[in-house]
């Protein structure tokens, strides 16, 4: 018997569906599993165990790059006690969005390390993986028949544009994880991916309701952040059929039905639907009462089947390679007058190395203290004691961005203006050298949605024994 | 009366690259349906506030957590060069000083 018709004898009875237990372990792991809160969930028997890895939010950077945002050591820690909870109460453990980015090196690097721990730790158990990627020339195809379009402030997408993106890749729904569980997996690995389809996968093959199930998947996968005061710990989910309950490991989180409710909202463009490759999860009829101080049942939530798949695909494209000059301002006359000293320093800068850098660079600034946050409309009502200048560079290669901000620091130093007396220097540096090369710039070039004929040859699952 | 005096949070973060989403939440009932009313809290005077186009700006009541969402398009898709807040996370200020 398979882990997943294990559970199966396990919650489907002649009585009826038995409450099924879901342990999200972690909403970004990699940043560390707060130990007691998941110690105390393991000792409730969930089902199985969820992690979320990853998102969009921390920008092209690692998309682009394929470099993990967490640490090797870290995320191998979490890994580590994630496989060996599960593992200790034989239930299955399922992560999504592998590697931070979800693409091949991502997921071969989380895989890599995944097989390292199950060797040190003597751990046997079928690991399935997905992949993400989407095929270039599967994406021009749609382009071509008009099923590609924005998601939101970007620009119709170009053949050009997949072309030109390092890594591109979709988020898989349910369904691929379904497969995954259906070729035996205990454990599964999964690419870019939607986070509910880590939680709610399990829950609709069993024979959950679909829109209980999505809109618990969708509470969980942040992990106590639902609760107040909100935290990282785990969080544990039981779905009765049409309601589920949500219950904080963490003693001190309480999860509220104001504070579950609110985190509805969160990182959400509307609060009421929540559009998945296989359909729409609408909460609008939802409603979120106390059990007790610690816990809230949550029922109404409704699923509507797509008649159409859809997948949000993502990629990302180097820009160039930045340097950054980082120094610091006390001098009230040169801090009023920053906004024109910094185009009057680029303007000289540019001369300057007109020979000796030949490709084109861009140079942005940030004034901390003054608009370094916000583009506010106009300058602050008093201006402040000090502030911190940030000289950006993207450039070809990294020495013509390292060799622009050199320059730079220096005239930026020296500029003399119009009433200085601030006449040995008008910058602080912190350190020097206080130019730093800051690695390869990306820009997100595909955030869209391509609507597709069918999901399981985009999200391919490959089957190993360990 | 500030915007700032009655809500217990003013938040905000992307959903998403290109779209920037803003939460307010009220001490209670009263404050929410004040700021409903507000109309400094109308999508024009936010799509001004925030050097947008008021077709850029969607104002959404949420009455499970009475509190009200505000949802527009980032100038840049995050993390582009120039980008000032790869997160969305500090994208606030302007909200703090608005009467309602």
């Amino acid at each position: 018997m398979n882990a997943i018709q294990k559970l199966k004898s396990e919650v489907v009875t002649p009585a009826g569906l038995q409450p099924l237990r879901v342990l999200a372990v972690s909403g970004q792991l990699g940043y560390g599993i707060p130990d007691a809160a998941f110690i105390a969930g393991l000792s409730r028997k969930p089902h199985f165990l969820g992690a979320d890895m990853g998102s969009i939010d921390p920008g092209p950077y690692y998309l682009g790059s394929g470099n993990l945002a967490t640490s090797d050591a870290m995320t191998r820690d979490d890994l580590s006690k994630a496989l060996r909870g599960a593992r200790s109460i034989g239930v299955p453990f399922l992560l999504g969005t592998a590697g931070s980015a979800g693409a091949a090196p991502h997921l071969d690097k989380t895989l890599a390390m995944v097989r390292d721990i199950a060797r040190a730790e003597g751990l046997h158990f079928r690991l399935a993986s997905i992949r993400a990627d989407m095929p270039r020339d599967l994406i021009k195809h749609a382009i071509r028949a008009g099923k590609v379009r924005p998601l939101g402030a970007i620009p119709a997408l170009t053949e050009h544009e997949v072309d030109a993106a390092t890594h591109l890749v979709g988020q898989m729904g349910i369904e691929a994880f379904q497969r995954a569980l259906t070729a035996g997996a205990d454990v599964v690995i999964a690419g870019r991916a939607c986070d509910t389809a880590v939680f709610a996968a399990i829950p609709a093959m069993l024979g959950y309701p679909v829109g209980p199930a999505m809109h618990m998947a969708k509470i969980s996968e942040c992990c106590s952040l639902c609760t107040t005061p909100g935290g990282r710990d785990a969080l544990l989910g039981t779905l009765d059929g049409d309601s589920f309950t949500i219950d904080s490991m963490n003693p001190l989180r309480h999860a509220t039905p104001m504070s579950v409710a609110a985190h509805s909202l969160y990182e959400q463009g509307d609060p009421y639907r929540v559009i998945e490759p296989e359909g729409v999860l609408n909460t609008e009829a939802a409603r979120y009462e106390a059990v007790d101080e610690h816990r809230c049942r949550i029922a109404g939530a409704r699923w509507e089947p797509a008649t159409r798949f859809t997948v949000k695909i993502e990629g990302a494209t180097r820009v160039g390679e930045r340097a950054v000059l980082l120094a610091g301002c006390a001098d009230p006359k040169a801090i009023a007058a920053m906004r024109e000293i910094l185009p009057a320093v680029e303007k000289t800068v540019r001369e300057l190395v007109s020979e000796s850098v030949r490709s084109p660079f861009a140079l942005y600034y940030r004034v901390y203290g003054i608009d370094g946050v916000f583009e506010w409309q106009g300058p602050p009502p008093a201006m402040p004691r000090e502030v911190f200048v940030m000289v950006e560079c993207i450039a070809a290669s990294a020495e013509d961005a390292k060799s622009v901000a050199t320059v730079f620091k220096q005239y930026l130093l020296h500029h003399g203006f119009p009433g200085r007396i601030s006449t040995g220097g008008n910058l602080a540096f912190p350190f020097t050298p206080p130019e730093v090369v800051a690695g390869t710039a990306y820009r997100f070039s595909v955030y869209h949605v391509m609507e597709v004929n069918a999901l399981e040859p985009l999200f391919p699952v490959t089957i190993e024994d360990i | 009366m500030k915007l700032l005096d009655i809500a217990r949070v003013i938040r905000s973060k992307n959903a998403g690259p290109t779209t920037l989403t803003l939460d307010l939440m009220f001490n209670d009932a009263a404050g929410y349906q004040r700021a409903l009313a507000a109309p400094s809290l109308e999508p024009a005077a936010i799509a001004e506030l925030y050097g947008l186009a008021p077709r850029q700006v969607e104002v959404i009541p949420y009455p499970p957590a009475i509190a009200i969402k505000i949802v527009m398009d980032r100038k840049l898709v995050a993390g582009d060069p120039g980008d000032r807040d790869v997160y969305g996370a500090q994208q606030h200020g302007p909200l703090l000083g608005i009467e309602i």
